[in-house]
């Protein structure tokens, strides 16, 4: 893997996940949106399964680097990989490599349609076709939401709470049964409990694929567990497992962050 | 100050109520269903300008057809191409592009309808010999209402909410299903609401079909495309010269209230469309 000369990376006992066979891999990823630098070669990789977290000040670039591994922006440099396979010649295209790669946005964007349609709207025609209430009920309650709506699966989306709505965005992703999960502060505005159920899903999802979370909470990393990334300024600074990353910071910047929630890495 | 600002506006509010209950008055000798139903076409020969003037009494069924033809026909014909631009300034237009193509639309809503009548008399008149015609009035009128189509249009698309787009695409949804599935079932009341508004438009539009598509008397229903119609717009026009028959006048103000009166349904529908957007 070759990594910024920059960032910190802790290789320990206890960092198990980093020990892990890696399935995304990004390399030396470079982004400018309106010849303004975003991302200044970005080198991490997420490990076969278990959740990562990313964090970082606002405009650290962690949104858009999300959007980089699902080719949502496509002018960034750098080689990115998924199972192997570089994400620019994916077999099928965007479309393809967006069904393998999950993305869930921070702002819930359930469709005009009902609860049930949405969970298998990005299905195909086909399979839109056939009864699909057993992946319907697996994937809304893989999302914690099933106990919720199982008698009203039939009613308008937009009827559900924010927190219900997020969750229903995570089941439509996970309907496409994607074998990596990335979320861009998928609790930020939702109420502790639904915060305490996604989490939960997250944790049973990460025993089969690798998850990449974006956080502004510096508690629910430390909660995630799993590895660390840490970005400021368009640059990864540190990565470390969790217990690590809280505990035993190893660089001045991520002390700073994690004391006072600011980062100077000019 | 803000009685002195209300005045000011007092006008604004007052004249159109005012016009619509002249217009109203002025027409109500004439007015009856009678009328509205008629047809005028058999009451004189065709081109007898002021035999017919003089009937005018008998109906305006052709002209009400007529006008409602021509509006159909330039709807059928814009509305596509509307979508069209509509959708590539929010598909594949660089920021620039888009910049220029909202100025042209612009530049094209202000253009004078009469210009673009003229265009339509030399092209399709005389240089691709359509005759006068209501594919020629169609045509015209769609060149009229485009920019305002296109205009809303685009409006109604760039009014999609970034996250439902967004969350689109990351489902893998291809270009075409994110346009069926996601941006037309949110946008098609902002979408509808252009069209009814452009149909408004379409149907208050005298000045480019006057000498490309109509004529004053002698057709009931065009024979074909390349037929001409009467229309109501221009039906009033025509009435309106004869100003020494009382008759005839009546029967121009009971025209302009018919026509005020299909504008109206129009423009309301827009209107309350626009508010089952607005509220959904």
């Amino acid at each position: 893997m070759n990594i910024n000369t920059n960032t910190h990376i802790k290789e320990e006992k206890g960092v198990e996940s980093c020990a892990l066979p890696s399935y995304v891999r990004l390399e030396n990823i470079s982004l400018t949106l309106s010849e303004k630098s975003i991302l200044k070669d970005v080198s991490f990789s997420l490990p076969a399964t278990g959740i990562s977290s990313l964090i970082g000040p606002s405009g650290a670039g962690k949104s858009s680097l999300l959007r980089c591994l699902t080719n949502l922006y496509d002018n960034w440099q750098g080689t990115i990989s998924v199972a192997g396979i570089n994400t620019r010649s994916w077999h099928g295209g965007d479309d393809a490599l967006r069904r393998h790669v999950g993305l869930i946005a921070q702002k819930p964007a359930v469709f005009p349609a009902s609860i049930y349609d949405n969970v298998i709207f990005g299905l195909s025609r086909k399979e839109r076709k056939q009864n699909q209430s057993s992946r319907v009920e697996r994937c809304l309650t893989q999302a914690a939401l099933w106990d919720e709506v199982q008698d009203r699966l039939h009613d308008p989306a937009n009827t559900l709470s924010v927190g219900q709505q997020q969750r229903l965005c995570l089941a439509r992703a996970l309907a496409l049964e994607p074998k990596v999960l990335l979320l861009d502060e998928p609790t930020a505005s939702l109420d502790p409990r639904s915060k305490q159920l996604i989490e939960a899903s997250l944790h049973d999802l990460a025993k089969d694929m690798p998850i990449l979370c974006v956080t502004h909470d510096l508690e629910q990393a430390q909660r995630l567990q799993g590895q660390v990334i840490f970005m400021c300024d368009g640059k990864v600074i540190e990565i470390a497992a969790a217990n690590d990353f809280f505990e035993h910071p190893e660089r001045l910047e991520t002390r700073e962050f994690l004391r006072w929630s600011v980062c100077d890495c000019d | 100050m803000k009685v002195f600002l209300s005045l000011l506006a007092l006008p604004a509010l007052l004249l159109p109520v005012a016009c619509f209950l002249y217009i109203i008055v002025q027409a109500f000798p004439a007015l009856d269903w009678e009328l509205i139903v008629g047809s005028s076409a058999s009451s004189g020969a065709a081109g007898n300008l002021f035999g017919d003037a003089a009937n005018a009494g008998h109906g305006l069924w052709s002209q009400i057809s007529g006008s409602l033809l021509m509006m159909l026909l330039a709807c059928l014909l814009a509305a596509p191409i509307a979508l069209s631009i509509a959708l590539f300034h929010a598909l594949w237009a660089s920021p620039r592009q888009q910049r220029m193509l909202i100025t042209l639309l612009q530049v094209l809503q202000g253009i004078p309808p009469i210009v673009y009548g003229l265009c339509g008399l030399v092209l399709l008149i005389h240089l691709l010999h359509w005759g006068i015609s209501l594919a020629a009035g169609g045509v015209i009128l769609a060149v009229v209402i485009l920019p305002l189509l296109s205009s809303n249009a685009i409006h109604a698309l760039q009014r999609i909410p970034i996250e439902q787009t967004e969350s689109a695409k990351a489902l893998g949804l291809s270009v075409g299903a994110m346009i069926t599935r996601v941006w037309f079932p949110v946008a098609w009341s902002g979408m509808l609401t252009g069209l009814l508004l452009a149909m408004a438009r379409a149907l208050s539009e005298t000045a480019p079909i006057l000498f490309t598509a109509t004529v004053f008397s002698g057709v009931l229903w065009p024979d074909s495309i390349f037929s001409p119609v009467t229309s109501l717009q221009t039906h009033i026009f025509y009435l309106a010269q004869e100003g020494s028959n009382a008759h005839v006048i009546d029967v121009a103000w009971a025209s302009a209230a018919v026509l005020l009166g299909l504008v109206i349904c129009f423009s309301l529908s827009a209107r309350l469309l626009r508010r089952y957007e607005e509220s959904s």
